[in-house]
């Protein structure tokens, strides 16, 4: 069937348009009223004064959301930098010709994605508790002198959440590399084996360049997720933001101001505030992956200049 | 999907049962009220008298009913708020508490002189009243008499808390001289904010002054947290944490790993029913004072009975309010069911708060927290609450992770860090004051003080 012209430019939003309806009722609109909020002080929406941009003065100059900020920075850090190598490290463990039960190991290393949040909460809660706890229990029966009552969830609450958080995801963010794994040119890895080079060298100028891009995504799937964090925290302290407030999040301090004191304008500010953080965080990737691309195009043209 | 259950909401009928709807969030509340509310049922001719209760989570009703208050729509008739709760409910300008003013019921019915004025002022803003007191919640020491009496020590010796480090420090020692690690002598942890705040106002102090401010950097709170650091952090700790809600902390009560911990009455019915175990082991006695002659006492916990403003006919819900909270029978029955004692002083004379609990091994407890009940110290409802108490936990931490550090001799050797860390918490509290557009509105019409002085008189 041939279409009309004119329903031919109109067909295509029709098919969009409940997409496009549904992004702009649930993301465009709160979007745009969380800035407008972020104007305002609240008790509720039925109470508002406008402050002008004094909620973003206030949360630049909050010690507490500087607290927060750097809390959920060593939780970033520490999630990237531990859980993304280790990935990465078992999905070529995994990729590796002649290794057995691998649907089984991936299996396993994936479900604990599968658990909910609330379940490793519990789980982590229950094996990070000072006297009784299986972590506790199992170091001092190692180590005599270790401390039976060492405070996890008091002193170390970030090492508890990065603990937490790499068994759930490391799993899930193995499949990825492993998918990318599998499709880096096999003649490249054997030629270069074929000319002498090192398992690292191999590694570093065939497999590295060809997992990047999903690696540049895994990577930036990590920061917002790990900027996003907020349940895992919240169960393991009870709700609470821990001693001294070393398990405050950027996300619930939001939670906290919005929806516990009731300062939506405040909250909103904090959530604008996260937000250019983030889309600092992804034109930062674009521009990085952006460049080794290029770079990658402009060896490649020199290489074809040689020939 | 969001759309289609908004669908299936929208045109699904509202399905209203007939009479007031009321909500609680403890189970035992509606276990006791339950009958009562069925005879009350069926005594009203008037169908739209009855009382239909409702047992929701504590969280869930907290966002049920603040989320109708916020929005200004209607929720249940009568609520049932823990103060953690109804706080919420206070934080914004007067005019946006979602609950009724009853302060003109109150008065009118001469309940200012009949119930215990302390318990008035967390349910109260700006000298109003929004809110009916459930309870009084006066606090003592529970102690394991069993180890205690055993070791030849009696708790008459003890009146403040430096005779109580005294008279039972000998328990933390081997017959060999050497310390145990197995037992401490209090109950009590850096992050307790609960319990940090009763021993702050049991010395005098506390977090938020009468007008709703943080006053969280006076000398007498940086001398309690020294004290605490002490306690926990110091080189030789007396206090340990024993979860008072989980398996592992009633296993840790039943092993006597501490000899004594903070008891409002609402406890004991806890531990009746969590760790039978400690029945005929227990005894409780006054908490030590922080000076001779000083406050034996101090509060933790505390519910009200409010009506909220979109609630219809506020009188015969009044009615109702009265009845549960202000009767004889049901103050009785609070107390042999659950523990509490009424705020209702003219039944304090009653005798069945005399009578011997075999759980604290045959001590009159109805009458021990009696006793204490016309001491307990006041608190005062504030938007700031929970920020200051943040702060102020925080502080503690602080200045417990520097005696851990330092390992001080003397409670002295602590205090300047602690007014150092008060003095920043209560900075970070008054940011939140000073930013706060529909506080110092209030404020400037000087009326918060005045107001709660007037509520305390």
């Amino acid at each position: 069937m041939i279409l009309p012209d004119r329903s031919r430019s109109v067909f295509p939003w029709l098919l969009l348009a409940p997409f496009l309806i549904l992004v702009a009722l649930f993301t465009i609109t709160p979007l745009f009223g969380a800035a407008v909020l972020s104007t305002q002080q609240t008790f509720g929406p039925g109470t508002t004064r406008f402050v002008g941009l004094s909620n973003f003065k206030n949360v630049l100059a909050d010690p507490l959301f500087w607290t927060a900020f750097k809390n959920t920075l060593i939780f970033t850090l520490g999630s990237v930098l531990v859980q993304l190598p280790l990935a990465l490290m078992f999905a070529m463990l995994l990729n590796q010709p002649g290794v057995r039960a691998r649907s089984f190991f991936r299996l396993v290393l994936f479900s604990p994605v599968l658990v909910g949040v609330v379940y490793v909460a519990m789980i982590f809660f229950v094996l990070f508790q000072k006297r009784t706890g299986l972590v506790n229990q199992l170091l001092h029966g190692i180590f005599p002198s270790w401390d039976i009552g060492f405070a996890w969830l008091d002193q170390y609450i970030m090492v508890a959440l990065i603990l937490a958080t790499l068994w759930q995801y490391m799993g899930f963010n193995m499949v990825y590399f492993l998918a990318a794994l599998q499709n880096v040119p096999k003649e490249l890895d054997e030629a270069a084996r074929i000319d002498g080079a090192s398992w690292w060298k191999r590694f570093r100028h065939v497999t590295l360049p060809a997992i990047t891009p999903v690696g540049s995504f895994v990577v930036l799937l990590s920061i917002i997720g790990s900027v996003q964090v907020f349940e895992l925290p919240y169960l393991l302290l009870q709700g609470s933001t821990g001693v001294d407030n070393k398990g405050l999040t950027i996300v619930g301090y939001l939670y906290q101001t919005g929806f516990q004191s009731g300062d939506l304008g405040y909250a909103s500010a904090i959530g604008w505030t996260i937000a250019i953080v983030l889309a600092a965080c992804a034109v930062l990737q674009r521009m990085l992956s952006g460049r080794t691309e290029q770079q990658r195009g402009v060896k490649r043209a020199t290489r074809g200049g040689d020939a | 999907m969001a759309v289609v259950t908004g669908l299936i909401a929208m045109v699904t009928p509202e399905t209203k049962r007939e009479g007031a709807s009321m909500w609680t969030f403890a189970r035992m509340h509606a276990e006791m009220y339950g009958p009562e509310l069925e005879a009350w049922n069926q005594q009203q001719t008037d169908p739209s008298r009855r009382v239909n209760l409702s047992l929701i989570g504590v969280q869930a009703m907290e966002q049920r009913m603040m989320s109708a208050f916020l929005a200004g729509l209607p929720s249940a008739d009568l609520i049932e708020a823990e103060r953690r709760n109804a706080a919420r409910a206070f934080a914004g300008p007067l005019e946006s508490v979602g609950f009724l003013d009853l302060t003109p019921y109150i008065e009118r019915d001469g309940l200012m002189n009949k119930v215990n004025k302390a318990s008035f002022l967390p349910w109260s803003k700006d000298g109003r009243i929004f809110g009916l007191p459930h309870d009084v919640h006066p606090m003592m020491m529970a102690y394991r008499a069993d180890i205690v009496e055993a070791a030849g020590i009696d708790v008459n010796e003890i009146e403040t808390w430096d005779d109580f480090e005294r008279v039972m420090r000998l328990l933390l020692y081997k017959p060999d001289g050497t310390r145990r690690t197995d037992r401490y002598l209090l109950n009590m942890w850096e992050t307790q904010i609960d319990l940090i705040e009763a021993v702050l106002l049991q010395a005098g102090g506390g977090v938020i002054d009468a007008s709703g401010v943080p006053v969280i950097d006076s000398e007498v709170n940086a001398r309690t947290i020294s004290r605490i650091a002490m306690w926990t952090s110091g080189p030789e700790p007396i206090a340990a944490e024993v979860s008072f809600w989980d398996a592992t902390g009633h296993q840790l009560m039943r092993d006597g790993f501490v000899i004594a911990t903070f008891a409002p009455d609402w406890m004991c019915n806890y531990w009746r029913k969590e760790v039978p175990q400690l029945a005929g082991k227990m005894k409780l006695m006054p908490m030590p004072a922080w000076e001779k002659g000083g406050r034996r006492t101090s509060v933790w916990g505390g519910t009200m009975l409010g009506i909220p403003k979109t609630a219809q006919d506020p009188e015969k819900l009044w009615e109702i309010a009265k009845h549960l909270y202000l009767s004889r029978e049901l103050a009785h029955e609070l107390y042999t069911k659950s523990d509490i004692v009424t705020p209702v002083r003219e039944f304090w004379s009653d005798d069945i708060y005399d009578q011997p609990d075999p759980f604290f091994m045959g001590q009159p407890k109805g009458r021990m927290y009696i006793n204490l009940a016309p001491d307990v110290p006041d608190r005062f409802s504030s938007p700031f609450g929970a920020i200051a108490l943040a702060r102020t936990q925080g502080a503690v931490s602080q200045l417990c992770a520097y005696a851990r550090d330092v390992k001080p001799q003397r409670e002295e050797d602590l205090l300047p860090k602690a007014r150092e860390f008060l003095a920043a918490a209560q900075r970070d509290a008054m940011r939140h004051v000073n930013r706060n557009v529909f506080f110092a509105a209030r404020d400037s019409s000087e009326q918060s003080s005045d107001a709660a002085a007037e509520v305390t008189r």
